[in-house]
């Protein structure tokens, strides 16, 4: 298996920090990977996130930073559920496995990782050797039931390691590896409260599966070991008692798995990236804010963009920043995707205008110039009475 | 090739530096005075309601801060005036009934509705979630919760519930009525902002809609979800007030120190009402569309059933079983298909992208044959032929059905043949009926025919009690039941995501 590569050189190392500059190190995690992969079409971010640059941290102490804070109610409750999940000897988390998987947890093993471990690299890695060999000791022994809290796996992301911070591991339900993520907000009448929370923690516990099968296989074992169906703890109604919820995510698994074979390689990053692009004076806070955002126009320039508002507005500390060159330029991709799309060829919104208005098209404005005067002759015949133009030439 | 169509209209919103009406006529029922509903939650919690202010739209509200949302007591008693409130402007509103006649069948039906406006969708998903708690309560140590509340909670999941059909204005999202009816340089994700919206709409004078738009989004704060920066004075004024209670639950006490979080949370609501009563007055200049008053008689039936069953305290089920799921997917796509083609006859700017994707045909009337005949089985019949002149070349099938906009509750017309003639084609079409003069255009009249048609495709039967169907669930649904175990557990701590190695866990 070529999943592993060797040790990126110490030219790779230098050329990712010169990228970097002073901006803030992002430490990859399940939720920063399915964020990327929102946005993994534009260079821009491919780069910053190759170079581990946060992108939400880049633009801080400007009218660009964009909020991505969450409520400190919002915080303690997701702190609070996890505590309790944990609170006299995983008694609930116990409660909660054996209710909703119908095995009794009540005498199993549970490891807690996290604090058996320093909170470094070192007790990163640790754990890692500890999820593998127990992953394997278990697989070859099912009978025991036993649950990792904080199981870490790792995997090469574009040729750097990473390391994922699964919740909870459960080994030896019908003979195969389960694997759980614990969410705060509650589940009500078998739906959850918040659709787009339920996508994205079925991605994360998809990554595990995914990462988790890779750890087997790579040991020799059946990867199909680890369950298709991840697990889901969530508190019940108004209150926080937990409860367990099952779903399939194989197809969430295919798609992580495309999307880490896709990411981009640091070492062609540190090969193809001119040696001029670097985040560093974006990021600088003693400059003006214009001077900033000029930099960050040079980076862009260098590396191309694609501003794709949906996507890029929920997932990316850029966006803001793009949604203003967008606008700079006439871009009509700030209006969203598929408007941008239907318009092959035409490469602002005022050459829009000009051909909604009856200007002769290019040949490869040709095909789009066509509705784009149909829809503009239909809406003024319907619309008689125009609103009056104000920066009209 | 809708897309070509927002696609001219956001470059002149560029080029004009305000967003422009993308309709002629208003397709959602306004009320003089609806009701306003502003909701802050408290981060996290989907249940907690930290303020409600509500009111005649246009007037004051009145806000419930209850200080400590998670402690139930307090809770309930800062509800209790506005679920008293809302119980009695929903039964006025059903008082008053007129009859109805459909052919031979009268019914009676509430002369009025009760309308709520909120600013957008996220707060009826909140208003729906807020009616499912307290909707179904149970008893705690022997003390039966406020009757007024239970029945308040069920008017708020039914209008959530309601809020899902297409068309409907029962529960009026003003971030969906503002982003029909206004074409922006947002994009769909940025349209769920109200203030965003409207800052693109009414720019200041000499700033684009755009950079406007972009300073709203930054200050503006529109809830039901708290920011970080709004929780962060909210938890240390609940701090304080936490402490200086001491965990009392007096009326006195409460009132006396409730001060600091009612100033901080009619803060957050006065420029939200302000901004939804600006909105709202906006938008009722616009003429309303003949279709809106028979769709607002369907939300006037359902809140006369809805308040009847309430009333005589009737429970609904909270989990529909599959087969009242499929009658209702039924329900609301029929209601969308409508909905679309009402705008579409009645609004000609809607009638626009419809013309664009060929799915409707404009031209002027070239003749009208009322005495042509066909054999239908064994007699010949009046069958008129109509020949319309187009301006555009038309690509039609033979055979193709097409409602005339003016009688497109009525019979269709077939395309029989089509040639081309000028820069446009001649389209010959059949009525599938017998003449009648209201059926007829005449000659020279200028006409728009569209696959767009107002009613029903026949007589729909409702599904069998036990539908055969091969899959099934294993237990039926549960019962209404309550969901409030554990709602008076101790509130959790805030915490500071800097307190945290990695606050997007808990995300």
């Amino acid at each position: 298996m070529a999943r592993h590569q060797n040790r990126i050189g110490p030219g790779v190392e230098a050329a990712l920090e010169r990228i970097r500059g002073r901006t803030a190190q992002m430490r990859p995690s399940v939720r920063r990977l399915s964020a990327f992969a929102n946005v993994h079409a534009c260079p821009t971010a491919a780069v910053a996130f190759a170079a581990r640059v946060d992108t939400n941290r880049v633009f801080t102490g400007t009218s660009l930073e964009m909020p991505f804070g969450q409520s400190p109610f919002a915080i303690g409750r997701g702190v609070a559920f996890e505590a309790l999940l944990r609170r006299h000897g995983h008694a609930e988390l116990r409660r909660a496995l054996s209710d909703g998987l119908g095995v009794d947890f009540s005498a199993a093993g549970v490891e807690n990782l996290r604090e058996a471990y320093p909170p470094n690299r070192t007790g990163l890695n640790l754990r890692v050797s500890v999820t593998k060999s127990r992953l394997i000791e278990i697989v070859t022994n099912p009978a025991e039931l036993i649950v990792l809290d904080g199981a870490v796996l790792r995997a090469d992301i574009g040729g750097l390691p990473a390391w994922f911070e699964a919740d909870e591991m459960a080994i030896g339900v019908e003979g195969k590896v389960l694997v759980g993520e614990n969410k705060s907000w509650p589940v009500v009448d078998g739906r959850p409260t918040d659709e787009d929370a339920l996508g994205s923690a079925l991605d994360q516990a998809a990554t595990y599966v995914l990462l988790g099968r890779r750890t087997l296989d790579d040991a020799g074992a059946d990867p199909d070991l680890v369950a298709g169906d991840a697990v889901l703890i969530t508190p019940r109604n108004t209150g926080l008692t937990p409860v367990l919820h099952r779903q399939s995510v194989e197809s969430r698994v295919r798609r992580i798995e495309r999307l880490l074979q896709a990411a981009p390689q640091v070492g062609d990053i540190a090969d193809g990236v001119p040696a001029s692009v670097t985040f560093d004076r974006v990021a600088d806070t003693s400059l003006p804010e214009q001077e900033r955002m000029d930099a960050f126009d040079e980076v862009v320039d260098r590396l191309g963009r694609r501003y794709e508002p949906a996507s890029c507005l929920s997932s990316c500390g850029f966006a803001w920043a793009c949604r203003q060159c967008a606008f700079a330029a006439g871009d009509p991709s700030m209006v969203g995707g598929v408007v941008a799309q239907s318009l092959p060829g035409i490469a602002t919104l005022d050459r829009v205008a000009e051909l909604a208005s009856g200007a002769p098209p290019s040949s490869s404005e040709a095909p789009a110039a066509e509705p784009l005067a149909r829809a503009a002759r239909l809406f003024d015949e319907a619309v008689p009475v125009a609103a009056p133009r104000r920066r009209s030439a | 090739m809708t897309t070509a169509l927002d696609a001219v209209l956001a470059s002149r919103v560029y080029h004009e530096g305000r967003a422009i009406r993308r309709t002629t006529l208003r397709h959602a029922h306004l009320a003089d005075a609806p009701l306003g509903i502003v909701m802050w939650r408290l981060g996290g919690e989907r249940f907690r309601a930290a303020a409600v202010a509500w009111g005649p739209l246009g007037g004051d509200f009145q806000l419930a801060v209850a200080g400590e949302p998670r402690n139930r007591d307090l809770y309930f008693a800062a509800l209790a005036p506005f679920a008293r409130n809302l119980c009695a402007a929903v039964r006025r509103a059903a008082e008053a009934k007129v009859a109805r006649r459909r052919g031979r069948h009268t019914d009676v039906l509430p002369a009025d509705a009760m309308q709520i406006v909120v600013p957008n969708r996220t707060s009826v998903a909140a208003i729906g979630l807020l009616g499912r708690y307290l909707g179904y309560l149970s008893d705690r140590a022997g003390v039966v919760p406020d009757p007024a509340l239970i029945e308040a909670g069920r008017h708020l999941r039914f209008y959530a519930r309601q809020a899902r059909v297409p068309g409907q204005a029962l529960l009026v999202p003003l971030d969906r009525l503002v982003s029909e009816h206004w074409a922006t340089l947002l994009s769909p994700f940025e349209q769920a902002n109200l203030a965003v919206l409207d800052a693109q709409i009414e720019p200041p004078p000499g700033i684009h809609g755009f950079d406007a738009a972009t300073l709203a989004e930054v200050s503006a704060r529109i809830g039901p979800e708290p920011t970080e920066d709004i929780d962060r004075v909210t938890t240390d004024l609940l701090q304080r007030f936490n402490e200086n209670r001491d965990g009392s639950t007096d009326p006195a006490v409460i009132e006396r120190l409730l001060g600091p979080l009612q100033d901080h949370y009619a803060r957050l609501v006065e420029p939200v009402w302000a901004l939804m009563g600006r909105v709202v007055e906006r938008e009722r200049r616009l003429p309303a569309a003949p279709s809106v008053v028979r769709r607002f008689e369907g939300d006037r039936e359902a809140f006369g059933h809805h308040v009847e069953w309430v009333v005589d305290g009737g429970r609904y089920r909270t989990t529909d079983t599959p087969r009242q799921a499929a009658m209702t997917l039924r329900r609301l796509e029929d209601a969308l298909a409508r909905y679309k083609a009402e705008k579409a006859i009645e609004d000609p700017a809607c009638m626009v992208p419809y013309l664009l994707d060929g799915d409707a045909i404009r031209g002027m009337v070239a003749s009208v044959n009322d005495q042509h005949r066909v054999v239908v089985r064994v007699n010949a019949v009046l069958r008129p032929l109509l020949a319309l002149d187009t301006d555009e070349p038309v690509t039609l099938p033979a055979g193709k059905k097409l409602w005339w906009i003016a009688t497109a509750d009525d019979k269709p017309w077939e395309v029989i043949a089509i040639q081309p003639r000028g820069s446009g084609s001649r389209v010959v079409l059949q009525l599938c009926a017998a003449p009648r003069p209201d059926r007829l255009p005449s000659a020279g009249e200028r006409i728009t025919l569209s696959t767009l048609h107002t009613a029903a495709d026949g007589y729909r039967l409702a599904l069998p009690n036990d539908p055969p169907w091969t899959h099934r669930p294993v237990e039926p649904p549960p019962a209404p039941e309550a969901i409030d175990a554990g709602d008076a557990d101790a509130p959790t701590p805030a915490v500071d995501a800097a307190a945290v190695p990695d606050p997007e866990v808990y995300r």
